[in-house]
């Protein structure tokens, strides 16, 4: 449904004319972010200044029962920042700046539309840094880490987005424009902030970060090892995580990846290697350097081909932008592609490697593997042409497969991605209809009309509708006279 | 027509089995709340039955505060109403533990002690140690937001709590969260639950992230001359490479009461990890303190268990401030307390801004209240900080109120929270902030 | 794979279309976003390469024709390249965009923001030296009778911002340089080979000191230097708006006249990296050997044996975008200057963001190139140095106007003007 003239005036009016996008071609380019199979343009972009003209916003689209759809740099891939109903999407990529950085209280104030590697950037002569590293970090921003609660190679040994924020400023689907949290690290009350943070906009709009900055670690050591097979890199890395060793990244790549890393951006990873992994150890000097022989020793166990360790920062920076733009590289490998985002508990490893291998020979589609292996978060890429017919359907159903295969194991439908629209489906799969009920509730106590990024983080399941309640437990017969 | 209480007790001790329900009127005030006694104590022994207790307490309205090892009772304002304590110590069982993933799933009634005997043979712990804290249940210290010097590597329960299983006000069995250290499915609901103090639902199981227990570990007593110089010392070693896992900064009062040698202001610090980098850590922990002119004297790991004591008080106050204000809101109330003659030992958690206050000493209510918990209040409130009373008795929380001012969007966002989900006020109510 | 050509891709026809593969090799991942000045800038999707690149997409999977809007999106990119740089899926921007600005302006489809006629004008004087000449002799007088200070000083053009802009990027036009000789030989006799000098459209009117220490160090490198003397313009004005005939037409002119040397050796950033993509317009095996011996300056002195003198300075150095994006050139001409002893070579953060200048950009688009040139100041600012070497002439003299405008006094000059100042040798002497 088009938006009236009414509403496109007073959009103009609160962001100006050039914070407005109407044209065709503009809306156009806002109908999907890295996940471009789900597409769907708004009927207006607006990219507002401050957190005030967010809210007038919010409240323009509540009055008129218009949806509203987020978006940050648009890296996401799960169907986030695009609008499935059409509406106004609200773009912070002008809301970019830095407001405080306060190493005495070890945190910073920013804006949402900030790119993540930004802050890290600006913070490292103070000797800080902001932990939470996904591989987008280089775009994304952190509003949009925030809305997904974001993970990284590195949140193995610090922890995820919502373990380094104190602090949000957001404008909620009911309009109002409120300060969760802030610099003190506790406070009476619900933790609104821990609530809001992976909520993916349904609950309303970050205008304000405030972020846990962490010391920068005294020392790095990134070995490289590489095995004959996926297996014995799986078998390493239970190994290392049994042996009660937490490295600060532990990352696994095989080798059809290497092979695009290698070519697109000459990395330095080793090739004719099945499986390789990167390891990061980052603390005291000699903590790492009594955590590396251990690894080394179980790596060799496991019949590593080859162990090297970066010599300095420019080789280690390099490995790192092999591994972090390898979703980039895909383009090189494949025509298109499935990028899955599953976890399965760490022990369960090798068992979902030898079962994803096994799923991809049955489909016939060649399955790549990039990722977080330290805490069993899996990035299956699915290759297909969609030019050949029947490749895009083999390639779905290994998803699916994959996906129930790790559910099987114990494990989850989404780790650190996000739910958006590509997930939302799938949640029954994992929660109950109290559960998701209960979700639901909650969701309408922030957007009590709906407008709030509709469609996505829940299911379109009957628990999520109005005035579901969950079947009451019967008392039993003669409770009470 | 209303059902009479002793029916109402009797369809209780029908679902939990008539041993596990206490109406002894004699007995009842040891479970009193605030000095609020209830009609009846219920004692679940399982999830199921938690669900059906609930769910007949609130076809019948009757309002519950939930207890674990019922050790933090004191926390928040008393409840406007009271008619059953439901105590969940009897809900102890690991439910699944698998050392290689270093997640636990328990019942919310499993002590923290109990919790560490079970894991301690596979050299795993659960980085919470609320000073005190081995016999409180883990469903307690989550729901009052409990933490301890480990918060300084580790965080608290909002860090480590990954997957809940609550009942609702309703009775309603539910689960949220995830059981995997890596997930981003829906909300988080386990964060709203923590420190809720059971005003949303009833917390029976909780999934929780685990931690290697180190090689090795020591502990050290960096004794310093003066607050300014503690301040200094701990921006200093906040800066530093170092990496302790357990900080805490006690006052010469505290120290003397958790039985460690008194200085006028010390830190208790511990390094855990292998053998080598704990000995180099702990070299350039005594290098950085001697540059800042303080002592150091190695403690044994007893040293820690003395916390509870010092803490240990009919008055304990908690005040939240920016991290680089720790030090200037401790001498405020060390100087307060000295005028009102009255002794404040003080444990705080360096880095985190969070400082605890025993009060001990013949002071009126009134006086207390507004010469010490009034003006440190709106001092730090003014600066976006908070200061609760943990625990006083009844006259000064009826003074004092528990929780301070809250801002007031944030308060409109938590009534609609506790309206959605327990709309006849059940659970714990007018305990939590703004009469919740 | 041999296919017969499709008469049409989407609303492309098939003259010079953008090549499916490499829109296709696009996985939206964003990277190349932050480094788009114009994302930067804007922050808008459709003035960012991913935009853009999904607009073309769009166009040739017939989702949307060629409008005059998208045009204008395309106008406004600079054409820096910095997102190739950037895109791990080697997505070849800079041909897409080539191409896709050809057919536009082949069916007319020309947005009302662009300043046409000035376009033009630019497009018909640059090619003709015969013409570029004249335009600066009039200049030239123009400065040096006390007019331009009037003007400036009245703040007569005011009104005009199209014409002030231009009039504001004006350095100081030197005199009519004498011809270079057409051949210089080798310092020391024997020659290591034969190295043809490119004289460029703005280089050799604008900093024609430029061209011949370009000859004097060649030759103290140890090359016969050759300077054909009918080259005219390159073509890489033309090929950047789209003119893709007119610019195999200006190659077809360019290239015999190189025919006997070894290397073609190119000053001036844009033209060095038009010549080496000759070959993918006109594929046939004469072009692709000459492309194959085209460098930049830097390039070829980066294995010289220079006497060089002290030089104390401090520089800052800036990448013009068509030799660190266009050609991948970033090392050489840091480590040239890093050789002269002395001097100390400062970082420049965000060095390879492009200035604004991006060819006549910045005579077509003064808001966004001077949003960009007042940016580039400000780091050079930063830096504290006290000059700043590039090596392009558009970058040169944009960097200078904008550095000039915030008050800031550095020097600009080209690489190898600051190594032909330390060069060991009488002056004089060429």
């Amino acid at each position: 449904m088009p938006l009236s003239p009414h509403v496109l005036r007073e959009l103009e009016r609160i962001v100006g004319t050039a914070g407005l996008v109407v044209s065709h071609e503009g809306l156009l380019t806002y109908e999907c972010d890295m996940h471009t199979f789900y597409k769907g343009a708004p009927e207006a972009v607006v990219l507002p200044e401050s957190a005030a003209q967010v809210a007038e916003v919010v409240r323009l689209c509540r009055r008129e029962h218009v949806p509203i759809v987020p978006r940050g740099s648009g890296t996401g891939l799960i169907g986030g920042a695009m609008a499935a109903a059409g509406g106004v999407m609200v773009s912070m990529t002008r809301m970019n700046r830095i407001v405080e950085l306060d190493f005495a209280n070890r945190c910073a104030t920013v804006q949402p539309g900030l790119i993540n590697l930004w802050l890290s950037q600006a913070t490292r002569a103070g000797g800080y840094f902001f932990a939470p590293d996904p591989s987008s970090q280089m775009v994304s921003s952190i509003g949009g880490n925030a809305s997904t609660n974001a993970g990284g190679p590195h949140c193995l040994k610090y922890g995820i987005t919502v373990n380094h924020i104190l602090g949000l400023e957001v404008v909620t689907g009911a309009g109002e424009l409120v300060r969760l949290g802030g610099k003190t690290h506790e406070r009476p009350g619900y933790d609104l902030t821990g609530v809001m943070v992976g909520a993916e906009g349904t609950l309303g709009l970050v205008t304000g970060v405030v972020v846990r900055l962490t010391h920068l670690p005294e020392s790095v050591k990134t070995i490289l090892a590489s095995f004959p097979t996926i297996e014995d890199a799986s078998e390493t890395v239970s190994a290392i995580i049994r042996a009660g060793i937490i490295p600060a990244a532990l990352e696994m790549l095989d080798e059809v990846v290497i092979r695009a890393i290698e070519e697109g951006i000459h990395a330095g990873y080793p090739k004719g290697a099945g499986a390789v992994l990167l390891i990061e150890l980052d603390g005291p000097v000699a903590e790492i350097e009594a955590q590396a022989a251990p690894i080394e020793a179980i790596c060799r166990e496991h019949l590593a081909l080859e162990i090297r360790v970066a010599r300095d920062e420019a080789e280690r920076a390099l490995l790192w932008k092999g591994r972090k733009e390898a979703a980039g590289v895909f383009g090189r490998l494949t025509p298109n592609w499935l990028l899955q985002d599953a976890v399965v508990p760490r022990s369960r490893l090798p068992e979902i490697m030898r079962e994803l291998q096994e799923i991809g020979a049955r489909h016939r589609v060649v399955i790549a593997n990039v990722f977080h292996a330290g805490d069993g978060n899996l990035h299956p890429l699915i290759c297909y042409d969609d030019r050949v017919p029947g490749e895009l359907e083999r390639a779905k159903q290994a998803n699916e497969e994959l996906l129930h295969a790790c559910l099987r194991l114990g494990g989850s439908v989404t780790g650190e991605h996000g739910v958006g629209l590509d997930k939302c489906e799938s949640l029954p799969l994992q929660f109950a209809p109290a559960d998701l009920n209960f979700m639901a509730r909650l969701r309408r106590t922030f957007d009590p009309d709906s407008i709030m990024n509709p469609g996505k983080l829940l299911p379109s399941h009957p628990a999520c509708g109005e005035g579901f309640r969950p079947t009451a437990r019967p008392l039993p017969s003669g409770t009470w006279i | 027509m209303a059902v009479s209480t002793p029916a109402l007790h009797d369809a209780l001790g029908d679902l939990v089995g008539a041993p596990h329900l206490l109406r002894d009127p004699a007995a009842l005030p040891a479970y009193a709340v605030d000095g609020v006694v209830p009609g009846a104590v219920v004692r679940p022994g399982s999830a199921e039955e938690v669900s059906r207790v609930l769910a007949l307490c609130a076809t019948e309205g009757l309002a519950v505060v939930p207890r674990g090892a019922g050790r933090a009772m004191g926390l928040g304002n008393p409840p406007r109403r009271l008619d059953v304590v439901l105590e969940l110590a009897r809900l102890t069982a690991v439910r699944e533990y698998v050392p290689e993933d270093m997640v636990a799933t328990v019942d919310a009634g499993l002590t923290l002690g109990g919790l560490a005997a079970r894991l301690a043979p596979q050299r795993q712990m659960l980085a919470l140690d609320p000073p005190g804290g081995l016999a409180r249940s883990v469903g307690g210290v989550l729901a009052t937001h409990a933490s301890g010097p480990l918060r300084f590597r580790y965080g608290t329960g909002r860090d480590l709590l990954l997957g809940a299983r609550f009942v609702q006000a309703d009775g309603t069995l539910t689960w949220g969260g995830a059981r995997v250290v890596k997930s981003v499915t829906g909300y988080d609901v386990p964060k709203l639950l923590v420190g809720s103090l059971g005003t949303l639902a009833v917390l029976v199981e909780a999934t929780l992230r685990l931690h290697p227990i180190p090689p090795a570990r020591r502990s050290w007593q960096v004794s310093l001359p003066s607050a300014p110089a503690a301040a200094d010392f701990v921006a200093a070693l906040l800066d530093s490479p170092l990496q302790p896992d357990r900080a805490a900064l006690l006052d010469e009062a505290a120290l003397r009461r958790a039985g460690v040698t008194p200085q006028p202001i010390a830190l208790l610090l511990s390094i855990g990890s292998v053998a080598e980098a704990v000995e180099q850590q702990g070299s350039a922990l005594a290098a950085l303190a001697r540059g800042h002119g303080a002592r150091v004297d190695a403690v044994p790991e007893s040293a820690w268990g003395g916390l509870g004591e010092a803490v240990a008080a009919p008055v304990l106050l908690r005040l939240a401030c920016e991290p680089r204000r720790l030090l200037h809101w401790l001498t405020t109330a060390q100087a307060a307390a000295g005028r009102l003659g009255v002794e404040v030992a003080s444990l705080a958690q360096p880095g985190h801004g969070v400082l605890q206050m025993a009060v001990r000493g013949a002071a009126a209510p009134r006086t207390l209240g507004a010469e010490l918990v009034g003006p440190l209040r709106s001092g730090v409130e003014s600066e976006g900080g908070s200061l609760m009373v943990e625990g006083a008795p009844s006259e000064l929380k009826a003074i004092c109120e528990a929780w301070g001012s809250i801002n007031l969007e944030n308060m409109a966002i938590m009534r609609r929270i506790k309206t959605e989900f327990d709309p006849a006020g059940c659970l714990s109510p007018g305990r939590f902030v703004g009469g919740l | 794979m041999s296919q017969i050509a499709p008469a049409r891709l989407g609303a492309f026809d098939a003259q010079d279309a953008p090549s499916m593969d490499g829109l296709r090799a696009c996985v939206h991942c964003g990277i190349c976003l932050p480094q788009c000045p114009t994302y930067r800038v804007l922050g808008e999707e459709m003035d960012s390469p991913r935009g853009r690149v999904y607009l073309m997409r769009a166009a040739a999977e017939d989702r949307l024709g060629l409008t005059e809007t998208m045009a204008r999106h395309l106008d406004l990119c600079l054409g820096c390249r910095a997102c190739e740089t950037a895109c791990p899926s080697g997505v070849p921007f800079g041909q897409l965009l080539e191409a896709t600005r050809g057919q536009l302006e082949r069916r007319g489809v020309v947005p009302s923001q662009r300043d046409s006629a000035t376009l033009r004008f630019l497009l018909e004087v640059f090619p003709s030296p015969a013409r570029l000449g004249a335009m600066l002799h009039g200049l030239r007088a123009y400065q040096w009778s006390g007019l331009q200070a009037l003007v400036r000083g009245l703040g007569l053009l005011a009104p005009f911002r199209k014409l002030r802009a231009m009039e504001a990027l004006l350095p100081p036009v030197p005199p009519i340089p004498a011809p270079l000789p057409e051949v210089v030989p080798a310092r020391g006799g024997r020659a290591r080979g034969r190295a043809g000098v490119l004289l460029g459209c703005a280089q050799r009117f604008f900093y024609p000191d430029v061209n011949a220490d370009t000859v004097r160090l060649l030759s103290a490198a140890g090359y016969e230097v050759v300077v054909p003397r009918a080259q005219e313009c390159c073509g890489a004005l033309h090929l950047h708006a789209g003119r893709i005939d007119e610019l195999r037409a200006m190659a077809r002119r360019l290239m015999p006249l190189f025919a006997d040397v070894d290397v073609v050796v190119v000053n001036a950033a844009g033209c060095g990296s038009a010549l080496k993509e000759y070959g993918h317009w006109l594929p046939d095996e004469e072009t692709q050997r000459f492309a194959a011996r085209v460098r930049d300056v830097s390039e070829v002195l980066a294995d010289a044996d220079l006497p060089l003198r002290p030089l104390r300075e401090t520089v800052t150095y800036h990448d013009a975008c068509h030799l660190a994006h266009g050609q991948r050139v970033r090392a050489e001409p840091r480590a040239l200057l890093r050789r002269i002893p002395e001097l100390t070579l400062v970082d420049l953060p965000d060095s390879d963001l492009c200035c604004g200048s991006a060819g006549v950009y910045n005579l077509l688009e003064p808001d966004m190139a001077g949003e960009l040139g007042r940016r580039k100041a400000a780091r050079i600012r930063e830096t504290g140095a006290r000059i700043v070497a590039a090596g392009n002439p558009g970058c040169l003299m944009q960097i200078r106007q904008h550095c000039r405008a915030e008050g800031l006094a550095v020097e600009v000059a080209h690489p190898v003007t600051l190594l032909a100042r330390a060069l060991a040798e009488p002056r004089g002497e060429r």
